[in-house]
């Protein structure tokens, strides 16, 4: 006979040691509503680490506008603020599961999100535009994307308007968009424009007039594929309480101008006829 | 590159060699475990240890570590992105570790446990006397190739956002849209780190040769 | 639940990676095991250059990790003149990596077989590429079957790195479709169990091919 408890002592202690090196650091998970962050102290966040100019990394610590004004507003917030930096495709499913209480990113407001999601006051306001390289290029107008290889962050609000656009192109008897590549995030992206591998890249107004400031000379704003587009924070649908609460602190930044220096600062724009809340 | 750059890539560095080492300390006694499991045939435990094997052998490690942290907040466990990383690895690692502990204990000849028993030795005394000494001797070369593996595998935590290496070459890049100085000094610093595992086997492959000739 | 329905309604997309991976996975298993059995030859050789260089070529991969290798590759080629799109630049990467495991463990089949078959086909009048090709050749690729199967299903999980460079293999396809359903549970499963599928064809694949080379015996 072989003893088995002594074993199983041993595989269970192996087990044990994974899980709990696994189970230290998880929290539980439900959709903090405004009482359980307050009664836990801190509201877990999640922002992505480059969409310049919202949010993006420089010399290690996050910065950008969304990271600048989620600071300024909870300063005197009743709990403290935990911020994972993480790649978009983990973002919005992060916050439909629970595992943060605010996408404090740069999320467009669309209406298939908004049966997932629950938006705040909205912070930006934007349309999304096509970019491509400077010179020689043969792209004028947007119907002149027919046939043409177009890159865009998979997931995003802005494939959605790049698919709705090679339909509407199609629609009007053209060849529509040779192919959509789908990116993780967008460095990769404007990287295979300026090699040569894409035509053009679709990303908000914002996002490239940034990229273009930056980077004189190499891309080209194009023309916009959209209407424009609100951007705000988002909860997890039903959590009233805490966009209620954020609500209050964006619009008390709005009234003394400081969300409005913020977008100079970083948006090289203000928006000051934005709605107080999205339905 | 300014200095900031180069610093944060030995930074990511410092956090792959960190990552590995967890993972390794973790996977081997975890595949031990395992193998201990399925070669004292316990009911539930063998034939959980042989579908996580053959599962996790066949998933990369990409998808794993996506799962991990994007999915299992889904069925309420949520992680923060350094535990699914180590998580990810481990469980990944561990599955190979498993085979290679497997190997060595079916080699082991079952016949010595009945000579401990004679002696009067408890199970576990067998088990810590005399066949973990000779199993770990079997099976240290392969667990040490295992490592090499481990350590190249671990980039794939990078899509879940841990700064690492790759990750670090990675962000370097996209600011100054000029990737390949930052690459090229991401693979110099994973060739060192890599090249450190292969001299430790080809060292324990040395020994064994001459310890093995005929005196 | 509903994911699963989600899932499904975007089968295709899913199909379609699990396409790509097949595709990718297969031709550079094709190209790595040609272009590997040459290079083994360079490694069992005689000529002392080919062989310090084919050795140097396998040490340097087997110290880079895949992702880090894909990107200099897709980065690199522009800046040497040659610019693919991003599926071409994954599978060269595939396939230049891999081309050096598999010379490797040609090369240390081929050191298992025993001198007299060599000097059999000798006697028989074989020489330089005919001796390989019909004596070496044979017993070694057989008796590297196993080994040749753990390096394809290497392959297979090495080739989801390639989402990273927008290449549209299963792990994309499961990341694009849980980013815009919010359905990451069932989406990655799904990726799984279809990787366990293929890994388990080839498993048995492998198996058969070891009863072939029993029979042959």
């Amino acid at each position: 006979m072989i003893d088995v408890s002594a074993v199983r002592r041993l595989s269970r202690g192996a087990l044990a040691t994974l899980l709990i090196a696994a189970g230290l650091s998880a929290f539980s998970v439900s959709a903090g509503t405004l009482d359980e962050i307050k009664a836990r102290g801190m509201m877990n966040i999640a922002t992505e680490d480059d969409f310049h100019p919202f949010e993006f990394i420089q010399d290690g610590t996050p910065t950008g506008y969304d990271t600048e004004l989620v600071k300024l507003i909870t300063a005197n917030a009743p709990f403290k603020l935990h911020q994972d930096t993480i790649p978009w495709a983990g973002i919005l499913p992060g916050v439909t599961t629970g595992k943060y209480d605010m996408a404090v990113s740069a999320v467009l407001v669309t209406d298939a999100r908004k049966k997932t999601l629950q938006f705040a006051s909205p912070i930006a306001e934007s349309t999304t535009y096509y970019l491509t390289k400077t010179g020689g290029t043969a792209i004028k107008s947007t119907t002149d994307l027919n046939g043409k290889a177009i890159g865009v962050e998979a997931g995003s609000a802005m494939e959605k308007q790049l698919q709705a656009l090679d339909a509407k192109l199609k629609a009007a008897g053209g060849a529509g968009v040779k192919q959509i590549v789908e990116y993780q995030g967008y460095p990769e992206a404007y990287q295979d424009l300026a090699l040569g591998r894409l035509d053009a890249v679709v990303n908000t107004q914002i996002n490239l007039e940034a990229l273009i400031k930056e980077k004189p000379g190499v891309f080209a704003m194009g023309q916009p594929i959209a209407e424009p587009v609100y951007i705000a924070w988002a909860a997890a649908k039903g959590n009233d309480s805490l966009i209620a609460y954020i609500n209050s602190l964006l619009l008390a930044a709005r009234k003394d101008g400081k969300m409005y220096e913020l977008q100079k600062k970083w948006l090289g724009a203000s928006f000051e006829s934005m709605p107080e809340t999205i339905q | 590159m300014t200095g900031y750059d180069v610093y944060s890539i030995f930074k990511g560095a410092l956090s792959t060699i960190s990552l590995s080492l967890a993972s390794i300390a973790l996977g081997v006694p975890f595949g031990l475990g395992c193998a201990l499991a399925r070669w004292y045939r316990i009911p539930v435990l063998s034939p959980l240890v042989i579908s996580y094997v053959s599962v996790v052998r066949a998933t990369p490690a990409v998808t794993l570590a996506l799962l991990i942290y994007f999915a299992l907040p889904d069925v309420g466990l949520s992680l923060d992105a350094v535990s699914a990383a180590i998580l990810t690895l481990t469980l990944s690692t561990g599955a190979f570790n498993t085979e290679i502990w497997r190997g060595a204990l079916m080699a082991f000849p079952r016949d010595q446990l009945d000579s401990a028993a004679a002696f009067g030795m408890s199970r576990a005394q067998s088990l810590r006397l005399v066949v973990l000494p000779q199993v770990f001797h079997a099976a240290l070369p392969a667990l040490v190739n295992e490592m090499t593996l481990q350590v190249k595998s671990t980039p794939a935590v990078a899509v879940i956002g841990i700064v690492e290496i790759t990750r670090a070459a990675m962000r370097v890049g996209a600011r100054t849209y000029d990737p390949l100085p930052p690459f090229a000094l991401a693979l110099v610093l994973y060739s060192l780190i890599v090249s450190a595992f292969v001299i430790a086997q080809r060292t324990i492959e040395r020994r064994r040769e001459i310890a093995g000739r005929p005196a | 639940m509903s994911g699963f329905a989600i899932v499904w309604q975007n089968r295709q997309e899913m199909l379609s990676g699990f396409a790509n991976t097949v595709t990718l996975s297969a031709l550079s298993l094709i190209f790595s095991l040609v272009l590997g059995a040459m290079l083994s030859m360079a490694l069992n050789g005689r000529a002392v250059f080919p062989r310090r260089l084919a050795a140097l070529y396998v040490d340097a991969m087997r110290c880079v990790p895949f992702l880090l290798f894909a990107y200099f590759i897709y980065f690199g080629l522009p800046a040497i003149g040659l610019r693919m799109d991003n599926w071409i630049s994954g599978l060269i990467a595939l396939i230049l990596y891999n081309i050096a495991y598999m010379a490797e463990l040609l090369r240390a089949s081929w050191r298992s077989l025993p001198a007299d078959t060599i000097e059999a086909g000798h006697a028989f009048g074989f020489h330089g590429l005919g001796l390989f090709l019909r004596i070496i050749l044979p017993p070694v690729a057989l008796a590297a079957v196993p080994m040749i199967g753990n390096q394809t299903i290497q392959i297979i999980k090495d080739s989801a790195f390639l989402t990273i460079i927008a290449v549209a293999e299963l792990t994309h396809a499961a990341t694009s479709i849980q980013t815009t359903y919010f359905v990451p549970f069932v989406s990655f499963i799904t990726a799984i169990a279809l990787y366990w599928m293929l890994c388990m064809v080839i498993e048995t694949g492998v198996a058969f091919a070891g009863r072939l080379a029993e029979a042959r015996r």
